[in-house]
């Protein structure tokens, strides 16, 4: 446990050091936050719809952070560690270089709730953007969403033999679906053919999960996203179980 | 004397390539160990699979009476570990790796001790990779210490440090030693080895060659130092002349 909290703050630093993930993670989405409730203000989603515009798009910028530490912090960090044989150094000491991917994942985990704090706070202190009555739910949707993407993130770090490789698929991963999944561009003004192209990527679907919570949609619209979610974390993990290398 | 280390037929191959042949000998407490070769001869390898990093193809092998991959956690308690190249995190500083390093252990040496030893005062705050070579391969000895170990592998251990660093840090080792520290090193430095070791073994391309001490080690090759004794023993001359 000791080992676990001093690892822990010692990583969290290095994050913080980093930059990279906080810039990508919590700094671009609290900024689009504030750029989207600025454009949007208070026009409804669609004529006659009970809720705005920019409560529809609350659930997607909170999925940024998710994107930014499970699509590229967890991954490269791992492959880093991996690549430059600081797991090794973990197999000579008491501690299994297992507690390193956990402190990683938790590390990971911090800065995705605190971009969503982020984003919640300058939605709700500029906008007076509410979650509704569903704020369990909407933190549960995001929970599915956060493991599922993390497990997207321990596959590509499982399979990748190097750093290049990890870089490269982070790449391919992560702006696709930060651009076309809805985070950044609302999903209802894309045109059909790109809403069709944007729905098999994972975080598409996570996306219409937090937007059915947040937005207290009925259940059975976020039935079929559910159970993606569930399927790429049993999926992805499973293969990274099985792939994963120390070294 | 008591055993701390014992390899027995100690053998490991990349596919076609033996990288270690056959690897025997025993370290008794209190010991300074030296194993000798050229690069590629096996010594990292044959640390490694000691140490349960790689899986050796065959062979037994006991540290403190411990097996490195069943025991891990018990037995690293009482083992530090240089490795050859070590890594850190890239913007990791001195005072966090000697903090996080010594929080996997139960009874560690206080680091800032060891920061004072090692030359390393006023170094704290920067980052790893602003350090000098010399002093991060300092820091990297220091680290292995930290757990207080019983027995410490020490793989090149003064490679990149000036002739000062060195024979500070021999000094220091003697001074553990003293204190019933067992050391497994390697090293390209025959005065080090010379200077250091009790006892040594000389690998060539993963086979044994010569052992003993370092005297032994001279008489047999007839030579009148240990450098000229490790060329014959390891070096590529004399194996064309008996062609």
């Amino acid at each position: 446990m000791k080992a676990f909290k001093t690892l822990f703050v010692s990583e969290l630093k290095l994050i913080i050091r980093d930059c990279n993930t906080i810039f990508f993670g919590v700094g671009f989405s609290a900024v689009l936050a504030v750029i989207l409730g600025l454009v949007m203000g208070d026009k409804p989603a669609f004529e006659g719809a009970s809720y705005t515009m920019f409560e529809q798009s609350f659930g997607a910028v909170a999925s940024i952070g998710i994107a930014a530490t499970g699509l590229m912090g967890v991954p490269l960090a791992l492959s880093d560690y991996r690549h430059r044989k600081i797991l090794r150094r973990f197999k000579v000491t008491p501690v299994s270089p297992a507690i390193l991917l956990m402190v990683q994942l938790a590390v990971n985990f911090i800065i995705s709730i605190i971009s969503l704090i982020g984003v919640y706070g300058v939605s709700a202190l500029f906008f007076g953007f509410r979650l509704g009555e569903n704020v369990g739910g909407f933190l549960l949707a995001y929970l599915i969403v956060l493991l599922s993407v993390f497990s997207i993130g321990m596959l590509v770090a499982s399979v990748s033999p190097n750093m290049k490789a990890a870089e490269l698929l982070c790449s391919i991963l992560y702006f696709p679906m930060l651009l076309l999944s809805g985070a950044t561009l609302p999903y209802e003004i894309m045109p059909k053919v790109l809403q069709k192209a944007s729905d098999i990527l994972p975080l598409t679907q996570g996306i219409k999960l937090l937007k059915g919570a947040a937005l207290g949609l009925p259940a059975e619209n976020v039935l079929a996203p559910i159970i993606i979610m569930l399927a790429f974390i049993v999926i992805c993990a499973a293969i990274s179980v099985r792939f994963f290398r120390w070294e | 004397m008591e055993s701390i280390l014992t390899v027995n037929g100690l053998r490991k191959s990349y596919g076609n390539f033996t990288a270690v042949d056959n690897l025997s000998f025993e370290v008794k407490k209190g010991e300074i160990f030296g194993l000798l070769g050229h690069n590629g001869a096996g010594k990292s390898t044959s640390i490694e699979c000691i140490l349960g990093v790689k899986v050796p193809d065959g062979g037994d092998i006991k540290i403190l009476g411990m097996n490195s991959v069943k025991d891990r956690k018990k037995l690293f308690e009482k083992v530090g570990v240089q490795f050859q190249e070590s890594n850190y995190q890239t913007k990791i500083k001195v005072d966090e790796i000697c903090k996080v390093t010594s929080s996997f252990y139960k009874n560690p040496v206080d680091w800032r001790k060891l920061i004072v030893t090692f030359g390393l005062s006023g170094k704290e705050k920067s980052l790893v990779y602003d350090l000098s070579g010399g002093e991060r391969q300092r820091l990297s000895v220091l680290l292995a210490l930290i757990p207080k170990p019983e027995l410490v592998f020490l793989d090149e251990l003064t490679t990149g440090l000036d002739a000062k660093a060195r024979r500070d840090i021999w000094k220091y080792l003697k001074m553990l030693k003293d204190n019933g520290l067992t050391i497994v090193l390697t090293s390209h430095y025959m005065d080090e080895v010379e200077a250091l070791c009790d006892r040594i073994h000389i690998l060539k391309k993963g086979k044994t060659v010569a052992e003993g001490s370092v005297s032994d080690v001279i008489s047999g090759a007839s030579c009148n130092n240990l450098e000229d004794a490790y060329l014959y023993y390891s070096g590529e001359e004399i194996e064309n002349e008996s062609i």
